[in-house]
């Protein structure tokens, strides 16, 4: 019953599309789930049972998993059971604002898989081998190295805005 | 219906970029890695997909690995920021399965060292994850200079590589104490949270020191409530281990940790208090009313721990919990199912013999939506109630039969057939019901094959 104190709380972190498919997912702890196999039917099993409720959270083969979803994409943590629900909620929270803000607020699925390279250095930058590394999504998204082409327009500079034109003109013409 | 289909793949296809990703086309594209100068565009895209394909989870043979492993270092040339990280990325990805990654470690030394902020705190990470107990000396100055870097990123980033360390070289990391220690007066929440946990690590077998640790730390009042969780943590192990003489100041800390600004503190104080040994009657309500408090947030998560715990209140101490009664009353019909059964099981166990049909009627129009896990909570809860009202056996035998011919997994079943047997064998009123239940039991011995629990059911005594 009495937890060893210790930083590894993160037990797994999940984006689904909404036919209950990876995206992205990352586990930490090798016990839980050591194959990719068992890894996806779980993801499925915990889509079926979050997919229409939006409840928030849920105990599913002992593990605590807090959830939320958007459009097309549902973000999951996970921890063990006897975890602290409101820190594996404080991730989720950091996992889907962090997205939601590379994103430019499009959350959604063909948005995030165009920008998946800064995603991935986003999940990176929350947990690190099942570790929160940083719980604050305005840290985390100054910390992704979000291109400067992807400032929105109004805060670029006349030159930034020539050289993202000549840029997007260029791979138009070469696709 | 057909056209509809075709209609749905096709506009799948056009918005997934990484459907029709291939591993042997992708590991061929790897090759452009070598081309002088560096595209960090085009590279950074057939690095995503390398990386998109490991976490599909595509298994790359050691061969495959190590030349891919490869020919991304030669990303190095490139001073693309974006390109530069994905390649901390895939050697923490690769690092396991390729051969000679410590290549590498030349380029990441710099990079950690070097000026460019956007580098530091991911090479170092990079960096531990393919640094070996013999490496590490080369390092240590290094690391010893992060962790008290300015910098939060890099510092919390030197904590946790030296935490992950402790499974390659266990010892090294003691000599980081000094750095760790000041690393904890920092600003920066997540520093003094991961300071916390590296010093805890390394004198955690040293009960003195953790004493000291503690009584240090609980005088300081730290900022970061992520680390007065874990203090929290460290501060109930010292109390419970303590069995002689407990320590007063050190419960009196997790009891001033109910009035914390944050939450999450305040959650772990109340937890930490109903599950100690030597929480007093009077310690245990002041826990017990905040957690009445959490009842009634707008928060799913918040209302889905306090009713857990109060769930666990109640078995102990179940007058304590009778003060929230109203409360739970409110969330038996909680959108979230897991938060309404935790609600009703818990009423069932403080509540009177008058409002048991009311609950277990509201109980039966949802438990088919609710997790093994839950349905094992509430037959948990059904076999104290016949325990403690053995009049209401039948209405509760005919829910538990009824669950039984549900779906649902072999331990949840069993335990379902153990409480039957509980109740057979403390009811003898009971005993009369048990012939239809043979039936039932034998219709899942045939449905199940055999089980130990529905053997033991079969062979009762009728």
């Amino acid at each position: 019953m009495l937890q060893e104190p210790t930083l590894y709380t993160v037990k797994g972190m999940a984006i689904l599309d909404n036919d209950g498919n990876r995206i992205l997912a990352k586990y930490y702890d090798k016990k839980v789930f050591p194959t990719v196999k068992e890894q996806k039917a779980f993801e499925k099993n915990l889509f079926n049972k979050t997919h229409r409720a939006n409840a928030e959270i849920i105990m599913l083969d002992g593990l605590t998993c807090v959830y939320r979803s958007n459009v097309d994409l549902f973000f999951y943590v996970m921890g063990s059971s006897y975890e602290n629900e409101l820190i594996l909620m404080s991730v989720l929270n950091c996992l889907y604002d962090s997205v939601s803000q590379i994103l430019r607020k499009n959350v959604e699925k063909r948005v995030v898989l165009e920008n998946l390279d800064i995603v991935m250095l986003a999940l990176d930058e929350i947990c690190d081998g099942g570790i929160i590394l940083e719980a604050d999504s305005g840290n985390v998204v100054q910390r992704v190295a979000l291109r400067a082409d992807d400032i929105p327009l109004g805060e670029q500079t006349v030159a930034q805005v020539l050289q993202t034109a000549k840029e997007q003109l260029k791979w138009s013409l070469l696709k | 219906m057909g056209f509809k289909r075709d209609k749905k793949e096709e506009e799948d296809g056009g918005g997934n970029p990484f459907q029709n990703v291939e591993k042997t086309t992708v590991l061929q594209e790897a090759r452009t890695f070598n081309d002088t100068p560096v595209n960090p565009r085009k590279c950074t895209n057939i690095l995503t997909k390398i990386l998109y394909l490991l976490n599909q989870g595509e298994v790359l043979g050691t061969m495959e690995a190590t030349e891919a492993f490869f020919a991304m270092t030669k990303l190095f040339q490139s001073r693309d920021v974006v390109l530069r990280r994905m390649v901390y990325l895939g050697i923490k990805e690769l690092a396991g399965v390729a051969e000679d990654v410590i290549i590498v470690t030349s380029s990441l030394t710099k990079d950690m060292t070097g000026r460019e902020d956007m580098y530091r705190a991911a090479a170092i990470r990079a960096l531990c994850s393919i640094t070996d107990a013999s490496m590490l000396q080369a390092i240590e100055r290094y690391m010893k200079q992060a962790i008290v870097d300015r910098h939060a990123a890099v510092s919390s980033a030197a904590l946790v590589s030296s935490l992950h360390l402790t499974r390659v070289a266990g010892d090294v990391v003691k000599r980081w104490v000094n750095e760790a220690q000041e690393a904890i007066n920092s600003d920066s929440v997540m520093v003094q949270y991961h300071a916390l946990g590296v010093l805890y690590h390394i004198r955690k077998s040293d009960r003195l020191a953790v004493t000291k640790l503690v009584a240090k730390l609980t005088r300081m009042s730290l900022k970061s409530p992520y680390a007065v969780c874990m203090l929290i943590r460290i501060a109930v192990r010292l109390v419970e281990d303590d069995e002689v003489s407990s320590d007063s100041q050190l419960f009196e800390f997790i009891e001033s940790c109910l009035r914390h600004k944050s939450e999450m503190v305040i959650y772990e104080a109340a937890h930490a208090i109903v599950n100690m040994k030597r929480t007093t009657a009077r310690e245990l309500n002041q826990a017990v009313s905040v957690l009445q408090l959490f009842c009634s947030s707008s928060k799913p998560t918040l209302r889905f721990a306090a009713v857990r715990t109060l769930n666990k209140v109640a078995m102990s101490h179940p007058a304590a919990v009778t003060a929230c009664n109203l409360d739970l009353e409110n969330l038996i019909t909680d959108a979230n199912r897991s938060v309404a059964t935790l609600a009703i099981t818990t009423l069932l166990k403080t509540g009177a013999e008058s409002s048991v049909d009311r609950l277990m009627k509201q109980i039966s129009s949802f438990v088919s939506e609710i997790s093994d896990e839950f349905k094992i909570v509430v037959v948990r809860a059904i076999r104290s109630l016949c325990l403690k009202f053995p009049r209401k056996h039948s209405v509760l035998m005919n829910f538990l039969s009824a669950m039984l011919r549900d779906e649902g997994g072999l331990e949840y079943k069993a335990s379902i057939a153990d409480t039957i047997i509980t109740i057979i064998e403390e009811n003898s009123e009971a005993k009369e019901t048990v012939l239809f239940f043979y039936n039932t039991m034998l219709w899942y011995k045939n449905a199940f094959h055999t089980s130990a629990s529905s053997l033991k059911i079969v062979n009762t005594p009728v």
